[in-house]
């Protein structure tokens, strides 16, 4: 299959030399001018070619044009790199995986990844994209002991082994592991990528090991930075692109050295694809990133300040920014988010209190807490009844759906909710409050970020839900540094937050967001700490329904096949439908994207999701275009 | 003109009224009330004349009353949340329906959800007529946390509705939660004012009194609190209050930096009048006497410009109350679930509010109406507090 698409980009890049190259208005005049080789030197020697046509209901474009967005703070400008979704290997519309940078891929058991560049590929800044880049980051950077970095990314090890990395040729790496490692290949497809390639002609300058030492001393001095290896980090910074001498392989250029409140950025002459006409991608030529405070963010959007925003826009604001949609010419559309669930209450198994963790660890509380919830009210009340109720699990969209996952425990049955905590011994004090076995009256304090009013309006509905258990809950908010210290360090008892990422995952994503794997998982932070740090810190796992889940994702971890995969990820979904690890609300919530009526080639409707789908990334913003002729 | 015919004596030319030598030193009944009125009388008088100052202490007196009893004038609970009536708008009172006199109703809502922009939108229902109740029962509230009741002032017809405010993003009624806003709201400035009265009096009063080192130390440490920015001041120690106090410790916190901060301009104030005062015959008499130093600050100096004191307090209370308004915008005040204006208003800190939905800004009407009114009265006080001039 895999080997099939890379033939089909193959033949695909052959014909590309007998179409006519158009060139871009803006780049053409720096050719003509002898600023720039022309199109043709530029671009690969077999250019990715991507049809743009009414299959995936999108127009050919003309080249030019600039695209205004608005984000909140500087730190956003990552949100260029994750929009414009240049990765070696990419998921394309239906979720699988395609060579994008790369030429081609050989995956050998997922054992042995051989990865092979395109030959004439060039960064942004004309010099050549070659093995040097990965030997440089692997070797230089990664494994440096010099560089004082702290072990790798999780995705690089395989059974608790980093890989061997060889260069076969200039244009050929190659990966091996002795186990399997089915975490690589998404990870270089993330929406935040793993890095495992860098400008390495650029950032020799400020290594140690290729500098010269007086320069490489006058640069730290120049950035006023600890060290060189500082200096290495800040340079080097690619997912986040504030250093506009970085050269990129991404569609776009920053052009603007921060700090800058308006950010420019350029394309890229030297991007790898082109539409199936020979029209070099990206379309547009400039992307302007204004900064403006989040809240007023919706504001600036309703009066048309921005050709294609979703960030920084809620539900909430739909009625406003409709009501714009004339006068500034722009259209609202409504995405899907994809997480699991808009937002669910974590019970903390490994809470540090004695009391309230024992009561938690009964499935009974828990699947009690769930039922008692009317989730048709705060459905009707917040997303005016346009979400769809259900329990915390994978997205109705998911092949991994099944109707009972969604709607196990979450209908409002506050008899049956009664029936299970009586049943549990929980008497009712003569205020009418259930008591913890201790005696404590049960005040459950739900801690969260405060970053959302939704949050704080869920909560206040479930209160009145929850009083009718006998169980008063206590909101309180803090910040998200303290918020997740508190959790890391077992101190909640229970908390808010959204449910998984990835809310439709395919059998081949990583179930790890299921599993105890990361000291941040509000529902068992003592076993995820335990998990990614091989026992050396957090608690063992004494659930056998939870070290059940840890089986099951060994078990796909060395899949081989499909079946192992998919079995796998049905009985880990089975267990938390049963279970009630996390307690969800509402799922498939709706939120608001504003598109220009001039920028063609958005979908009318998406998922909107940082993983996988990199927001507007897997729908290919370089394909993006302004029509300069739309009706204003 | 004719001579008076017989001996009868001529009338007299000299009136034969009973002659009091000392009238011209009688004081008449206006005079004499004036003279032998007390200080406090004749600042009273003096008062009465300031008609805004005297409209103001009026309106803040009944303000400070509805505190004492915001459960039962509230015609809802502050928690009470109406799920149906989702951002509904301020329902009008009617008296006449179709031309006829009624007792005061309101039209009833028909509740359509525009599909084409998600917009709730509510139409008054001609046919809907729901005569409001008074002194009524309704929903059910903790009198001051001590005990039940669900009597009301006022309340909504049976199964109908009354938002006379309109109802925020939950469905609560925006005019309950501005009376029951009140009660925080006001209360934080008197206790941010006692503090900083308490402050600026010891303070000042020593520093003016024993002048000297003090007098130098205290006056350096006003200069550079004053010199302080007070906005970031107060974000810097706000922030210090730890997050995981709960809302009412905050507030309390809140009143006490307030307090802490706002006292300089007080003790100044009562230091350079102290300085004058010290050098007056009646001090040195009292010292003579052998009064304590304590005796003679606050049983001679201090009552000596008391009023002035009373009238810098009354302006200082305004500033507390923007204060915790300020703060709590800015969402490092109160936070939700603690009730006061500038609570409400954060909430309505939005685009969809100022858009949408113009009846969340209403808590911004009492905020103005009440700093207003202290300002005048403590105008029509400063007016009054010297009755001699």
């Amino acid at each position: 299959m895999r080997t099939l698409a890379s033939v089909a980009v193959l033949l695909a890049s052959l014909l590309v030399p007998a179409m006519a190259v158009e060139e871009a208005p803006v780049l053409a005049e720096r050719v003509a001018a002898g600023k720039m080789p022309p199109q043709k030197e530029r671009l690969p020697d077999e250019p990715r070619v991507t049809t743009v046509d009414e299959a995936t209901q999108r127009t050919p474009g003309k080249p030019g044009g600039t695209i205004r967005m608005l984000m909140a703070e500087q730190n956003d400008l990552r949100m260029v790199t994750v929009y414009g979704y240049a990765r070696l290997v990419g998921y394309d519309r239906s979720l699988e995986l395609q060579p994008d940078i790369l030429l081609s891929y050989e995956n050998d058991r997922n054992r042995v990844f051989t990865l092979h560049l395109r030959p004439g590929h060039k960064w942004s800044d004309g010099s050549p994209f070659t093995a040097e880049d990965f030997r440089y980051q692997w070797e230089d950077v990664l494994v440096d002991k010099d560089m004082e970095r702290g072990g790798l990314d999780p995705a690089l090890y395989a059974g608790g082994e980093p890989p061997k990395f060889e260069v076969i040729d200039p244009l050929t790496v190659r990966y091996t592991w002795t186990a399997p490692n089915p975490l690589f290949l998404p990870a270089l497809a993330g929406a935040r990528p793993l890095d495992i390639y860098s400008a390495s002609a650029y950032l020799k300058q400020f290594h140690a090991k290729y500098a010269e030492p007086k320069a490489l001393e006058a640069a730290v001095a120049a950035e006023q930075v600890k060290n060189w290896q500082a200096l290495q980090i800040r340079k080097g910074r690619s997912y986040r692109p504030e250093n506009p001498d970085l050269p990129t392989l991404q569609p776009w250029v920053n052009l603007t050295r921060p700090p800058a409140n308006r950010f420019v950025f350029e394309r890229n002459p030297y991007y790898h694809k082109l539409d199936q006409n020979g029209v070099q991608l990206p379309y547009v030529d400039q992307l302007v990133i204004n900064i403006a405070e989040s809240s007023i963010i919706p504001a600036k959007t309703g009066s048309g300040e921005s050709d294609l925003q979703e960030r920084y826009l809620s539900f909430g604001d739909y009625t406003f920014l409709k009501e714009g949609e004339e006068r500034n010419n722009y259209q609202v559309r409504l995405w899907t988010v994809g997480k699991g669930s808009a937002m669910a209450f974590f019970p903390n198994l490994n809470a540090a209190d004695p009391g309230w963790r024992a009561v938690f660890r009964d499935a009974r509380f828990r699947r009690a807490l769930s039922m008692g919830i009317d989730r048709s009210q705060i459905n009707q009340v917040l997303f005016s009844g346009m979400a769809q109720e259900g329990a915390s699990t994978v997205l109705p969209g998911s092949p991994l759906y099944r109707d009972e996952l969604g709607t196990a425990y979450a209908t409002h049955d506050p008899d049956a909710a009664n029936a299970l905590l009586d049943e549990m011994g929980l008497k009712r004090g003569p205020d009418g409050k259930r008591r913890l076995p201790d005696g404590r009256p049960m005040d459950l304090i739900v801690e969260s970020t405060g970053e959302s009013s939704m949050e704080a309006d869920v909560q206040e509905l479930v209160a009145s839900d929850w009083q009718k258990l006998g169980i008063k809950l206590l909101p309180r908010t803090s910040q998200r540094d303290i918020f997740r210290s508190r959790v890391a360090a077992g101190s909640t008892i229970m908390s808010v937050w959204a449910g998984v990422d990835n809310g439709a995952p395919t059998a081949d994503f990583s179930p790890q967001e299921f599993v105890p794997t990361d000291p941040y998982q509000l529902q068992w932070p003592a076993w995820g700490n335990y998990m990614a740090t091989n026992g050396k810190a957090g608690e063992k796992i004494d659930d056998p329904k939870v070290a059940r889940l840890v089986e099951l994702y060994q078990q796909w971890l060395a899949a081989e096949d499909d079946e192992t995969k998919q079995a796998a990820w049905t009985e880990i979904l089975d267990i938390h439908a049963d279970q009630v690890y996390s307690i969800g609300i509402v799922t498939a919530t709706l939120v608001p994207v504003v598109v220009s009526n001039k920028l063609k080639n958005v979908p009318e409707q998406g998922i909107s999701s940082f993983d996988p789908y990199a927001y507007f990334g897997v729908y290919e913003m370089d394909a993006f275009w302004m029509d300069d002729a739309a009706a204003n | 003109m004719s001579l008076p015919t017989d001996a009868s004596p001529l009338p007299h030319f000299v009136s034969d009224r009973p002659f009091d030598p000392e009238a011209v030193y009688q004081y008449t009944a206006a005079q004499k009330a004036l003279f032998e009125a007390s200080q406090l009388r004749l600042m009273w008088w003096k008062f009465r004349r300031h008609k805004p100052a005297l409209i103001s202490a009026v309106f803040l007196g009944v303000i400070y009353l509805t505190i004492l009893v915001s459960e039962v004038l509230a015609p809802y609970n502050l928690h009470s949340r109406h799920t149906t009536h989702v951002y509904a708008p301020p329902q009008r009172v009617h008296i006449f329906h179709e031309g006829t006199l009624q007792a005061p109703f309101v039209y009833g809502f028909n509740y359509k959800l525009n599909m084409e922009n998600l917009k709730r939108e509510y139409v008054p229902d001609a046919a809907k007529i729901q005569p409001i109740r008074w002194f009524c029962r309704g929903d059910e509230y903790e009198f001051w946390g001590v005990f039940r009741s669900d009597w009301h002032v006022v309340c909504p017809a049976e199964g109908g509705t009354l938002f006379l405010l309109g109802t925020d993003r939950l469905g609560r009624d925006v005019l309950s939660r501005i009376i029951y806003g009140a009660r925080i709201s006001l209360t934080i400035g008197l206790l941010g004012v006692m503090v900083s009265l308490v402050l600026g009096i010891v303070i000042g009063g020593m520093a003016g009194y024993y002048g000297g080192l003090f007098d130098i130390l205290s006056q350096r440490l006003i200069e550079v609190i004053q010199s302080i920015p007070s906005i970031p001041l107060w974000l810097a120690l706000a922030a210090i209050l730890p997050i995981t106090w709960s809302p009412i410790v905050v507030y309390f916190g809140i009143t006490v930096i307030l307090g802490l901060l706002d006292w300089t301009g007080l003790a100044r104030t009562v230091r350079s009048k102290l300085f004058a005062l010290r050098e007056e015959d009646y001090v040195s008499a009292a010292q003579v006497m052998g009064a304590s130093s304590y005796r003679i600050v606050f049983r001679h100096l201090i009552p000596g410009f008391a009023s002035h004191l009373i009238a810098t307090a009354t302006i200082a209370i305004p500033s507390m109350i923007l204060g915790e308004t300020t703060l709590s915008f800015l969402g490092l005040g109160l936070r939700a679930p603690i009730t006061s204006w500038g609570v409400l208003l954060t909430e309505a800190q939005n685009i969809n509010a100022v858009a949408l939905y113009p009846w969340l800004l209403w808590p911004v009407l009492p905020v103005i109406l009440v700093v207003l009114a202290f300002n005048f009265l403590g105008d029509g006080l400063r007016d009054a507090a010297d009755p001699y001039k």
